[in-house]
């Protein structure tokens, strides 16, 4: 009953306090958790490597696709906003800077569209499916 | 009466922090060197004969794998951990949680590092 009463209670205060520090929270809280997934199936995959390079090769080509490049794109995303906005929270707790806090969110709000820009750049050719060969190896 | 706090130790809190700090840093050299600055128009697609070459190019990417690992899964567990604490859950409850992740984490670990060992 708790459980599911503080649920709708969050829910209803995002709704309620539309501002930097209640969008950040959220913003921290959902990429964590993302990340967190995402970070239990980069170890299932590359566990293949147990069975031998062949197995980890199979199942690596699996993940390797102009379409995971894109998804590739929204995790480096997610790592972005986390790192920087957890570096953000750090901050403001450990130099007490917390009055600061919304000034600091717009300085990492624009580090991570320079970021972002770069990491699109970066991806550029993983989009083409004529690079996805075996390489000089 | 229960509350959040009595549930979260500032033990908690800190090791968050200092692994998120550890992790800014862990993280994006393992981002550029595996993720963004592979070039797929020289290296090709990554495979388990590059990797282990790029692995085995210097002792100090063993030291490195040795602690990015245990810190981004404790990174990520304590995350998750401190989520469900926060939701006044009953302390019986998130201890149960905890003793469950510790199990998750540890056993995490050592596949991690077993598939290290196969590739160095």
């Amino acid at each position: 009953m708790a459980l599911s009463k503080k649920l709708v209670d969050t829910a209803r205060d995002a709704n309620l306090n539309k501002n930097i520090g209640n969008f950040s929270y959220w913003l921290h809280r959902i990429t964590g958790i993302g990340l967190s997934i995402y970070l239990l199936m980069h170890i299932f995959v590359l566990s293949s490597a147990l069975s031998g390079a062949e197995s980890f090769n199979t199942r690596m080509g699996l993940v390797q696709s102009p379409f995971f490049a894109v998804m590739e794109i929204f995790l480096v995303a997610g790592v972005f906003l986390h790192m920087l906005n957890g570096l953000r929270i750090t901050v403001s707790d450990f130099f007490g800077w917390s009055r600061a806090h919304k000034s600091i969110f717009w300085i990492i709000a624009v580090i991570f569209i320079a970021l972002m820009v770069m990491t699109v750049i970066l991806q550029l050719p993983k989009f083409d499916p004529g690079n996805y060969t075996m390489g000089g190896h | 009466m229960t509350n959040n706090l009595s549930n979260r130790s500032l033990w908690t809190w800190l090791l968050q922090r200092i692994s998120g700090l550890f992790l800014a840093f862990f993280l994006v050299t393992h981002l550029n060197v595996h993720h963004l600055f592979h070039d797929i128009t020289v290296d090709g697609i990554i495979n388990f004969m590059e990797v282990s070459e790029n692995l085995k190019s210097s002792i100090w990417w063993q030291v490195y794998y040795f602690l990015f690992v245990p810190l981004v899964v404790f990174h990520a567990l304590n995350g998750l951990w401190e989520i469900i604490a926060d939701y006044r859950t009953s302390s019986t409850f998130s201890g149960a949680v905890k003793v469950v992740f510790w199990i998750i984490g540890l056993g995490l670990i050592v596949v991690a590092a077993m598939t290290l060992r196969n590739l160095f």
